[in-house]
């Protein structure tokens, strides 16, 4: 067991989980937050847009009570399409994201949160982001598709 | 008892009881309660010790400043790889910063402290008093320690907490992935500048990778060698540090004039140990890295010639200098050279000459670093190099931290965080203990009494990966 906060994952999260990896690409991400009491990984939203920038512009504006920016993961299903004749693919990556300006408590829940998340949903692929520029979808295609889509 | 399961609440207390963050250093032991911003608790690691009666007595916390005692030597319990040498002093120390400031000092035997004093003859006072109470009886104790601690030292110090200081639960946490989680990231490339050490820890899905660990003594002690250095050759007079308490009078004397002080003088048998000299020396140096030495900004080296044709030399010549006053009077402004002291943290050859210091400079650390890491998460380290430590406030330091990695790996993005606020930098890993620590959903985490009791110290091993 390596350090860890052992705030716990809401049964929710992976149900939720489950039915956005069957919807096969209708539903295209869900954002996942800390409870405010510290105690559990919650949904924060669950999203159909397929415009990638609605899903970039909705971590953004994540704000906690008196409006700063506060962490989130997240998880994306990336469709990218090879060019030769394969069809589409697609993959699930999993963000999480922590804006330089987030306070040190909650830096360090999010941190020591993150591999829990990511284990309970077992996915392979991953980005860390501190700012938007950090998660552009040149840098979530060529994650996902280790680097093969451009 | 299945040693991967967590503990009972009741086996620790509870959420009620607030955890005690210790966090040890080479220079500096840092000591503070759960959830609270900073440690309550800062003293300094070297204890004192002389004989006065006939006993050998010991003097911990900031009083080992104070009084220039007869005899009186500095020792630290801390080798300088920042492992533990001296175990029984260690555990002196330790337990100082936190009875000191925090949970108050053991209760004396009540047959001796005085309290319950009768008057002689009445009765026989031979009673045994029955168990004494162990300082930390009632405080679960989250500690610190570097990447490279090896497992006989984690055993011990599980073994100190329970059986010495009766901890209710203990963990042993690794500064490098709490100075990363801090940052909010749980994959960095931590870089910590401390007092007898450099430190590259990578850490990667909140996991140390060993393998990558390294660590030199490029610390803080190592860039007051070489002001010691620049000072034997300074111009237009060498310097000597004089410390306070040698010095019974002084006059204000123009820069660069010979100072016109009167020197208290011990005699032999009163005189403070040469380590205590050195002690205060040292507290001088700090001021004077604090106040004066500037990391040399880039863009290159010093020694390199600026795009423009003027050698950085130059450049850094004709930047305001900045004027010191020693503990005698004696001031100077210093110019180039408050650059020069600390150049050699990036480039060997810069080194003023100084016998014993042919160590590998941070930019190479940093190198062999990745090398022992896979390849592919090498861009995800650089892309997160998180900076701590008290030295690493030297000014401008990140600043060249960031030029030098930048034109050793020109391909992958490299980015650095910094906390800008002086006591996160310090004290980073404290303070991500403490937000640990005082999580409702740690106590999954702790190692109970009762686990380690069970288990033996080897639990630590286990448990605290």
């Amino acid at each position: 067991m390596s350090l860890a906060s052992g705030v716990s994952i809401a049964d929710d999260c992976i149900t939720e989980f489950n039915n956005f990896r069957m919807s096969h690409g209708k539903t295209k991400y869900i954002i996942f937050k800390i409870s405010d009491d510290k105690k559990t990984v919650v949904i924060d939203s669950i999203g159909k847009e397929q415009d990638y920038e609605v899903f970039r512009t909705a971590l953004e504006n994540c704000k906690n009570d008196a409006g700063k920016p506060m962490p989130r993961y997240a998880v994306y299903d990336v469709e990218y399409d090879l060019g030769s004749g394969e069809g589409k693919r697609s993959k699930i990556i999993f963000i999480s994201w922590v804006p330089s300006e987030t306070p040190t408590l909650w830096s360090m829940i999010y941190a020591s949160t993150r591999e829990n998340l990511k284990n309970a949903l077992n996915i392979a692929s991953s980005i860390h982001a501190d700012d938007k520029g950090d998660i552009e979808w040149k840098t979530v295609l060529s994650e996902a598709s280790g680097g093969k889509a451009k | 008892m299945n040693p991967s399961n967590p503990p009972q609440t009741a086996e620790y207390g509870g959420d009620e009881v607030s955890a005690i963050v210790l966090d040890p250093g080479y220079s500096t032991t840092r000591a503070g309660f759960a959830g609270e911003d900073a440690p309550k608790s800062l003293i300094p690691t070297y204890y004192g010790k002389y004989n006065a009666d006939g006993q050998e007595k010991f003097v911990y916390g900031d009083d080992i400043f104070v009084t220039p005692r007869p005899g009186l030597s500095i020792h630290n319990p801390i080798g300088r790889d920042g492992i533990v040498e001296d175990w029984d002093m260690a555990e002196k120390v330790w337990e100082h910063s936190f009875t000191s400031r925090l949970t108050g000092a053991k209760p004396g035997n009540p047959f001796q402290n005085g309290l319950n004093d009768i008057p002689s003859e009445e009765l026989p006072t031979e009673m045994e008093v029955e168990s004494e109470e162990k300082p930390l009886a009632d405080s679960p104790l989250l500690m610190t320690e570097p990447g490279w601690n090896p497992a006989k030292a984690r055993e011990k110090t599980i073994e100190i907490a329970m059986e010495k200081w009766g901890t209710p639960a203990f963990y042993l946490a690794r500064s490098g992935v709490l100075a990363a989680f801090a940052s909010g990231k749980a994959s960095a490339l931590v870089v910590d500048i401390g007092a007898s050490n450099i430190s590259i820890t990578p850490v990667h899905d909140g996991m140390i990778l060993k393998r990558g660990v390294q660590h030199s003594p490029l610390g803080g002690d190592y860039i007051s060698s070489q002001i010691r250095a620049l000072f034997k050759k300074n111009s237009p007079q060498p310097i000597t540090i004089t410390p306070h308490y040698l010095i019974s009078s002084k006059n204000a004397v123009e820069a660069g004039q010979e100072p016109q002080v009167k020197f208290k003088t011990f005699a032999a048998d009163k005189a403070p140990d040469a380590s205590y000299r050195a002690l205060l020396e040292e507290r001088t140096l700090s001021e004077f890295k604090e106040c004066v030495v500037q990391v040399w900004p880039g863009p290159n080296k010093l020694s390199a010639t600026g795009p423009n044709g003027i050698s950085n030399e130059d450049a850094a010549r004709s930047s305001p200098g900045r004027p010191f006053e020693f503990p005698d009077g004696y001031n100077q402004v210093f110019g180039a050279d408050r650059f020069r002291v600390v150049e050699s943290l990036f480039d060997a050859k810069a080194a003023i000459p100084d016998p014993d210091s042919p160590f590998p400079t941070l930019p190479e650390l940093i190198k062999a670093s990745l090398a022992g890491v896979d390849v592919d998460i090498r861009p995800h380290l650089l892309a997160n190099v998180v900076v701590t430590g008290a030295s690493s406030l030297l000014y401008g330091f990140t600043d060249r931290l960031s030029q030098e990695l930048m034109a050793q790996f020109p391909g992958p993005r490299v980015r650095i965080s910094a906390p800008g606020n002086t006591a996160e930098r310090r004290f980073g890993s404290w303070i991500g203990g403490s937000i640990l620590a005082s999580l409702g959903t740690f106590h999954q985490m702790w190692i109970s009494k009762k686990e380690y009791e069970e288990h033996g110290a080897n639990i630590v091993e286990k448990r605290c990966k």
